[in-house]
């Protein structure tokens, strides 16, 4: 066969690209995936905005520039806060906050759950004990002591020579506690495949231990990756608004955690608009999320297709 | 070099066993054994049948052989290298020139892997081969095996199970074995394909001067494709003989009932069937003496006590059996 | 055929599809037989020929969606099947038609007893006490071959072997004395020893209770050692329906034809099997016209055979073929509409 011959064979229909399909197809899931690009796209934007020093934002949070809590009105959509600071403009910056934190802690815990759960499951043993023995502890301690511990530890202490403030003290905190159930279901994942017989085939032609690891057990394990990533980025988004809400957030820049932290003593004002601006941004990136994640489970888990 | 008087394979008292391990400390409480002493030996261009029902053993004992599991004591030697102790290189080797074929045409391709690298990628690990040589050969591979290569490009699940086994002896040829361990190639396929893959199996044996080793339950098939069969009840082989003998005259008992167990359709071959009560005891707690013995009509106290050793029916070529009151005649025709 | 009085079940023209993402898999249509009373009629095809959907439609056990019985009539002991209402059918199934499955591992719930399964089919649609449905499922099992029933009774389904787990499916289908036994696929996951002894089990039951059993299977030597009558199934339809000795003596469909031509028999001596060359169609792509004619030798090329499919016809008496070329099928009328169609066609040897 040459190499023109081959270019003409027309290419397969991998597994992906039935997934996509049917993903496609669903337009509940679609409408909620835009809405989840526009956040990206904002975030995005801001971060743009912010390196050309176009002016987004004003330097200083904290100057007093207009009224103090004045209400949602005509002029001001979501009203004002302390600072006389747009609600509006508060809210749609938290959501560079929000989503960097969710983005950064969702890749500490892939870096550390994917590669300790598929060396737990295919070497088993006394790894698989120990490795298990980890996250097992890890995980009996309550979630958000354990995210206090590290946030106080962690904090402008120095790491590979970058200094820890602010936001890294909130997303690697998050990331290196977050990583234990993405470990227990690769893990588990790949205790099943290993026994299956595409497996064992491999075995029986040669291949190393780490060819089977990285060509076949992790190819068929990205799915519940992805899968787990878009559920478990939503609980990122709310690991930042309790942090935020103890005090161990980002300080200076407005963020969603802040703005509901401040909402505690201005309920008792009855200003509620800065709240309900932050509540209500949060929700949407969290229902899309849902959505969209059950969407994916559905489309790209194999076992659900129906023949 | 082992001497191993012209077999391409010999297997001598193989034994598998698998630990069971209960409680904290994980002790060893007892073992299953899979395959408990088993022998054979197979010449080359030879194809040798391992017979029998579920949990007799057939499939671990070929897995043992290529040491896919491991193996508790036993000599395996396979064109004059000792498999079970072999060193990495050699081990290699063997695993170059083993290739096997497995059951499950759905679980045994890689679904998430091109059927164009599923069957080069033995090539590419042990011949180092890659790019435009490769393709070619695998398109070589796939015409051999009646698949179009065309097709290079697709996946698993794009292919029907009996295309899907096609591709599964595609890649068991890649490296052009000298053995092919066939482990119920065609059992989970449907009736009107299980004689294309056969036949396609027949054909690749003398296009390549194949030897095969090969399992499984269905009496009939094994029948056709095999020169030599082995009837395994329970991890050991309790007759052996070549295909035409055993067919016409069995003589151990459970060989006996399993061939009047078979529904016929040809009404001339139904026999009177053999009362047969019971069912096959677990592999954990196997039964004193001949494994077979509580559901023999010839068992005597000697059974209980006694396994029996594989023996040549003398007056007979190659025809061995394990029993000590079954009638030991030689139809000769 | 036969009298009226003796139909147990009869199933009309029967069609069920599945819409799914991937387009509609016209599972079964236009599927006609019908079932004696006391008699064994067996279902036999190959992988997604449609007998398990046809199974599951008499039950009305179609999940919906993406299944659904598009047309027929089932009729039952003078019943419509297809317009009873959910409690009326739930009161039929396991009742009057039960049916057991081919995986007993899966079909038994795992977290229950095996003797609460029992007592839970027996209490669901007799009226009886606790205590006495309890005494009926030990004598259940011991009618099924179980040694020492009352211990038994207590067990949990994956202490049981495959072929134990297979009696209590039978002990829980037969409890309530059906009319009707569907068996789909019962032996197939079982050892050729353990096969034969539950084949000769649900003979037993068959003698006593006078029940008819509905075999659904892929093996030919059962339906040639068991069943009475034969439907051969293809590609969603029905290929031939005759008698069971005279299927295996002549079959007439050159999909039967090629189907017993390449099983291996004990006893064959060639070097090569004969073979029925190409596959099984994918549900959702059936061939135009017959759907066997890719795979027959005589209906490859033939024009009509690519473009019409042929309807169920009698061609000798109590057997039923469709096929455009089965003997004495073609009638003068049919072969004059074709010729003026089609033109003059060439008949190739078969």
């Amino acid at each position: 066969m040459t190499k023109e011959q081959l270019k003409k064979v027309p290419k397969g229909r991998s597994l992906w690209k039935d997934g996509m399909r049917r993903l496609v197809k669903r337009r509940l899931a679609m409408i909620c995936f835009g809405i989840i690009i526009l956040y990206f796209l904002l975030a995005g934007f801001i971060y743009i905005a912010e390196a050309f020093n176009l002016k987004v934002g004003p330097v200083n949070w904290a100057e007093e520039v207009g009224t103090q809590y004045e209400p949602p009105s005509s002029k001001t959509i979501f009203g004002t806060d302390i600072f006389g600071q747009s609600v509006l403009r508060k809210t749609l910056y938290g959501a560079k906050i929000s989503l960097t934190v969710a983005l950064s802690a969702s890749f500490i815990s892939i870096l550390i759950g994917v590669p300790l759960g598929a060396i737990a499951g295919y070497y088993r043993g006394v790894v698989d004990e120990i490795i298990v023995w980890i996250y097992s502890t890890l995980s009996s301690i309550p979630y958000i002591l354990l995210i206090m511990a590290f946030a106080i530890v962690l904090r402008d202490k120095t790491l590979f020579g970058y200094k820890i403030t602010g936001i890294s003290t909130v997303y690697l905190s998050i990331g290196l506690t977050s990583w234990v159930g993405l470990c227990r279901l690769i893990r588990g994942e790949v205790i099943k495949h290993k026994e299956r017989e595409y497996v064992l085939a491999a075995r029986s032609y040669g291949c190393t231990n780490k060819r089977i690891i990285f060509r076949h057990l992790i190819p068929n394990v990205v799915h519940l990756v992805i899968i787990d990533f878009s559920l478990r980025f939503v609980a990122f988004i709310h690991a930042e608004v309790i942090l935020s809400f103890l005090g161990l957030g980002e300080g200076t820049r407005p963020s969603w955690g802040a703005m509901i932290n401040d909402a505690r003593i201005e309920l008792s004002r009855g200003v509620w608009w800065q709240m309900a601006a932050a509540t209500v941004a949060i929700f949407f990136i969290s229902l899309t999320l849902n959505i969209f994640g059950d969407a994916l489970r559905d489309c790209l888990d194999p076992k659900l297709r129906v023949e | 070099m082992a001497n191993t008087n012209g077999h391409l394979l010999k297997v001598d008292n193989l034994k598998t066993y698998f630990p069971i391990r209960k409680g904290l400390l994980r002790r060893t409480v007892g073992h299953v054994k899979a395959v408990d002493d088993i022998s054979f030996a197979i010449r080359k261009g030879q194809s040798l049948g391992l017979v029998g029902e579920s949990g007799c053993g057939k499939t671990t004992a070929a897995r043992s052989i290529i040491r896919l599991v491991p193996v508790t004591s036993g000599n395996v030697v396979f064109d004059g290298i000792d498999v079970l102790s072999a060193e990495k290189e050699q081990l290699y080797a063997v695993r170059r020139d083993i290739s096997i074929i497995f059951q499950d045409p759905f679980g045994s391709l890689n679904p998430r892997m091109t059927i164009g690298n599923i069957i080069g990628e033995p090539i590419k690990i042990h011949k180092k081969t890659k790019g435009q040589e490769l393709t070619e050969q695998v398109a070589e591979l796939l015409t051999k095996v009646g698949l179009s290569p065309d097709h290079i490009n697709r996946y698993p699940h794009e292919f029907s199970g009996g295309q899907r086994q096609r591709i599964g002896v595609a890649r068991a040829l890649a490296l052009r074995p000298k053995l092919v361990i066939c482990d119920e190639p065609v059992s989970a396929l449907d009736v009107s394909i299980q004689s294309q893959i056969l036949n396609l199996l027949k054909e690749l044996q003398e296009e390549f001067s194949l030897t095969y080793l090969f399992i499984a339950h269905d009496l009939a098939v094994v029948e056709f494709f095999c020169d030599i069969v082995a009837v395994m009840y329970l991890g050991k082989i309790v007759e052996q003989a070549n295909s035409q003998q055993l067919y016409r005259n069995p003589l151990h008992p459970y060989t006996k009932a399993l061939m009047s167990a078979i529904p016929q359709i040809d009404t001339t071959l139904r026999g009177k069937r053999t009362a047969f009560g019971g069912e096959v005891p677990s592999a954990i707690n196997p039964p004193s003496g001949c494994p077979f013995h509580p559901r023999c009509p010839l068992a005597q106290s000697k059974c209980s006590r006694q396994m029996p050793t594989l023996e040549q029916v003398s007056g007979s070529d190659g025809h061995l059996i394990a029993c000590w009151f079954c009638e030991k005649k030689i139809f000769s025709d | 055929m036969e009298n009226n009085n003796n139909k147990l079940l009869s199933v009309e023209d029967l069609s069920t599809h599945f819409f799914t993402e991937a387009g509609v898999a016209k599972a079964v249509q236009q599927v006609s037989f019908s079932i004696e009373k006391g008699k064994t009629f067996a279902l036999v095809g190959e992988s997604g020929c449609g007998k398990s959907v046809t199974a599951l439609s008499i039950m009305r056990l179609v999940p919906y969606p993406p299944g659904k019985i598009v047309n027929g009539k089932i009729m039952f002991r003078g019943r419509a099947l297809l317009d009873l209402d959910e409690k009326q059918m739930r009161r039929i199934r396991g009742n009057r038609i039960a049916m057991i499955f081919q995986e007993p591992m899966t079909s038994l719930n795992p977290v229950f007893t095996v003797g609460n399964q029992i007592v839970e089919a027996i209490k669901l649609h007799q009226k009886k006490s606790t205590s006495d449905a309890w005494k009926d499922a030990v004598e259940m099992l011991r009618k099924v071959g179980i040694a020492d029933p009352q211990q038994r009774v207590r067990e949990y389904p994956h202490q049981m072997s495959g072929g134990m787990r297979q009696r209590v499916m039978i002990a829980m289908a037969v409890s309530c004395r059906p009319t009707l036994l569907i068996a789909d696929e019962p032996t197939t996951a079982l050892d050729v020893t353990t096969q034969a002894q539950i084949l000769d089990l649900l003979d037993q039951f068959q003698e006593q209770i006078g029940m008819s059993i509905l075999l659904i299977t892929h093996d030919l030597g059962v339906v040639a050692e068991r069943a009475d009558k034969v439907a051969v199934m293809y590609a969603s339809r029905i290929a031939e329906v005759s008698d069971s000795e005279k299927l295996f003596e002549e079959p007439l469909h050159p999909y039967t034809k090629g189907l017993l031509k390449s099983l291996p028999q004990l006893g064959f001596t060639g070097s090569r099997l004969q073979t029925v060359s190409g596959n099984v169609p994918n549900p959702l792509d059936f061939p135009t016209g017959c759907k066997f004619h890719p795979r027959c030798p005589i209906g490859f090329d033939d024009k009509r055979c690519q473009a019409r499919e042929p309807q169920l016809r009698e061609v000798q008496k109590g057997r039923l073929v469709a096929c455009w070329y089965a003997q004495g099928y073609e009638t003068q009328k049919e072969y004059k509409e074709y010729e003026s169609k089609y033109g003059e066609h060439k008949r190739t040897s078969a």
